[in-house]
């Protein structure tokens, strides 16, 4: 059994299987659950993607970014374009909006990553700023007026699709020789690059890959309200996603996952609160970190949570995680 | 530690998923009656869509308080034998929260109609969910552009920009005689933008020239280089197309350089900080308006004084007129109809002609875009905006 799971083959084929499977679910909860629902679940899904490439920026490599959603507003006036203005198709358009933003993570990349810590922090929300006025000035994005007519083409399973390809993505990138290297990088820079671990080159892999995940989101995004304003992609965007990772637990896929499902759902949960709903829907995310400051699963080894519930004897300690 | 912890960890994970869950479910369950039904005596819900936190709470709090008026008063009689019932919800000026109740108003709480909501973007966003879900959606503010094309659901009873802003020139440039105007455009702004390409329009169609054109940001706040340049270019009239803040920071370094024009704007500078801000050096400035509590008609004056009796002496706004008027044209093409069904009132409600509305007389044109008269020129006068001229507008 665990050799036939060790093949490559089988691997892939599972993961496909999986993939086609959400699909098939997902298209038949979608004429069941109401659209209220559906569209809660869509919004969960896409804060979810984006937050799972932040979780890798700042989580897993330790970088802090505030400019999340720069790179969000890249991938969905990218998209945009390539859908209305050169009638490309919507999947084609996602997979464009996601490449322009990762390809702009490269490039400020390089510069920016040599930062670390508060001045990082400061340099990637003055590009954010930087994105924000460029998209107000340009003429194809329509200036500050915002970008009308994007066809309302995202759908409840694409979005869940999407999720659970990154979800697979993130977990074979932390297990991977790449996703060791960056997990050291956060731990301690001079100590891994004297272990000869090119810490730029993984601290750029990390940026690139997260904000390809943005990118998408960001396409998501736009193809769901149909019109965009650089408003929309302001600094307390930026805030929403890292509050999402950082509730959640830095570096834990999980608890992305679930601080995904709180903080989007919570406004929504909190309606019959009316006035009273932001007050506490600010309430709970303090006393959330109070209580749990590394975040709702942050230093928690998912694994052997649910061994020690289940009573599962623990066999031989594979030394993962924290 | 960590381990410890992690039995209760993953049953708190679970009761709290589950409560997500139950909570999500719980609000999901159908309403009971179909509201289009005729015979039925259940009240007709109309939904509120709109920011009551947020940057722009102001404008959608004061659409409450006109919307809770005219349920209070059409409640009196009843329409078609039904209450009205709102059911207002909190968009805090966000798009994905306006999609989501957008949504819920209709699937959830079974609206017939939704009000809301004041600003342009959002109006957009809701007003296609609406459309495609065949909900009669009428915004009480906003005034920018592809809105009512959306589809034949969407309604607006504003005074639009296309209509205000050249009727505002015609003044200017006729009855002044100011010729040669000074534009200024805050370029982030998307009202400002739009706003900009009528009255250079209107300015060139009226027989004005505009002699320099001059751009800002929102939340700039020195404008030496433009006002410099605007000085040596020597207009008539400065026409700012943007907020009232700005507004009253140009004025007041227009006057320090010695420039004697005043400015003239569009609703954008209706704002009470225009004269806290501006002091002296914005009197005599111009905008237009919706709305004005000055030289009432009767039904008008009717209206604010039943509005100062219930909310401690405040007089209305645009906003609060303006949403008072939307409910009131929804209850009159339900009556009308006989049905409160959304599919049959909505050609009721498009074929509204001459309303006499609180805040002015609305029609609406072929493609549902409304007329509305009179236009109110307001001027600054000792601190506060009062009422310069009430331009009539001419239904085509």
């Amino acid at each position: 059994m665990k050799k036939l799971l060790n093949n490559w083959i089988v691997q892939v084929l599972l993961f496909l299987s999986v993939l086609a499977l959400t699909a098939l679910s997902t298209s038949i909860i979608q004429d069941i659950i109401p659209p209220y629902l559906l569209m809660i679940g869509l919004f969960i899904g896409i804060n979810l993607i984006m937050a799972l490439g932040l979780n890798l920026i700042t989580g897993v490599t330790g970088q802090l970014s505030l400019g999340h959603a720069a790179f969000m507003s890249i991938g969905a006036y990218a998209s945009a374009i390539a859908t209305v203005n050169y009638d490309l198709p919507f999947l084609i358009g996602v997979l464009i909006g996601g490449l322009a933003a990762g390809l702009i993570g490269i490039i400020i990349g390089f510069p920016t990553l040599r930062l670390t810590g508060d001045y990082l922090a400061i340099a990637t929300l003055g590009f954010a700023e930087i994105v924000r006025v460029q998209f107000t000035n340009m003429k194809i994005t329509n200036g500050a007026i915002g970008f009308l007519g994007i066809e309302g083409s995202t759908t409840f399973p694409i979005v869940m699709t999407i999720v659970v390809l990154t979800i697979c993505c993130m977990v074979w990138i932390e297990n991977s020789r790449n996703g060791r290297a960056m997990l050291a990088i956060r731990e301690d820079e001079i100590a891994s690059s004297a272990v000869g671990i090119n810490t730029t080159l993984y601290k750029i892999q990390a940026f690139a890959i997260g904000s390809f995940c943005a990118g998408v989101g960001g396409a998501l995004f736009a193809h769901t309200t149909t019109f965009i304003q650089p408003t929309d992609f302001g600094f307390l965007k930026s805030v929403d996603i890292l509050s999402i990772v950082v509730l959640g637990g830095l570096g834990s896929i999980p608890g992305t996952i679930i601080g995904a499902i709180v903080l989007t759902s919570a406004p929504e949960i909190l309606r019959p609160l009316a006035n009273y709903r932001m007050i506490v829907y600010g309430l709970l995310l303090v006393v959330i970190m109070i209580f749990r400051p590394y975040g709702l699963l942050g230093g928690v080894n998912l694994r052997q949570a649910v061994r020690r519930a289940l009573m599962i004897p623990k066999k031989k300690q594979a030394g993962r995680g924290e | 530690m960590f381990r410890k912890k992690s039995k209760a960890l993953v049953a708190m994970s679970i009761i709290m998923s589950a409560l997500i869950m139950v909570s999500g479910c719980g609000a999901s369950k159908p309403a009971a009656t179909p509201t289009g039904d005729a015979e039925s005596k259940e009240p007709i819900k109309i939904g509120f869509l709109g920011a009551k936190t947020g940057d722009v709470a102001i404008y959608g709090l004061n659409t409450l308080k006109g919307l809770n008026m005219a349920v209070e008063e059409l409640n009196k009689e009843g329409v078609l034998g039904r209450q009205i019932q709102l059911v207002e919800e909190d968009n805090a000026g966000q798009k994905d929260q306006a999609i989501n109740i957008t949504n819920k108003l209709i699937s959830q709480d079974k609206v017939v109609a939704i009000v809301g909501d004041p600003t342009t973007g959002i109006t957009r966003v809701a007003g296609t969910i609406a459309n495609s879900k065949k909900t009669v959606i009428m915004s009480a503010g906003s005034t920018g552009p592809d809105v009512v094309e959306i589809g034949p659901y969407v309604f607006r009873d504003t005074l639009l920009d296309t209509i205000a802003a050249p009727a505002t020139m015609k003044y200017v440039i006729e009855e002044k005689g100011w010729k040669n105007v000074a534009l200024i455009t805050s370029k982030n702004n998307d009202y400002s933008v739009g706003l900009s390409k009528i009255f250079s329009k209107s300015i060139v169609d009226n027989g004005g020239k505009v002699v320099i054109e001059e751009f800002i940001q929102d939340k700039d706040t020195d404008f030496s280089g433009q006002i410099t340049k605007i000085k040596a270019a020597n207009p008539d009239v400065i026409v700012f197309s943007g907020y009232y803040t700005e507004g009253a920071l140009i004025m007041k370094k227009a006057r320090e350089v010695g420039i004697k024009a005043v400015m003239v704007g569009g609703d954008g500078l209706q704002g009470d900080d225009l004269m806290k801000i501006g002091g002296a050096d914005v009197e005599g400035s111009i905008s237009y308006a919706g709305f004005s509590p000055e030289q009432p008609t009767p039904d008008t004056e009717k209206f604010i004084n039943a509005f100062k009796a219930k909310y401690n002496n405040e007089l209305p706004d645009l906003f609060a007129a303006q949403g008072y008027d939307a409910l009131m044209l929804i209850a009159k093409a339900i009556k009308e109809a006989k049905s409160a069904d959304p599919e049959k009132f909505k050609d009721t409600l498009a074929q509204t002609k001459n309303y006499e509305g609180v805040s002015g007389t609305i029609t609406f044109q072929e493609g549902r875009e409304p007329i509305k008269s009179p236009v109110y020129l307001l001027e600054v006068k000792g601190g506060k905006f009062t009422l310069l001229k009430k331009v009539p507008v001419e239904v085509k």
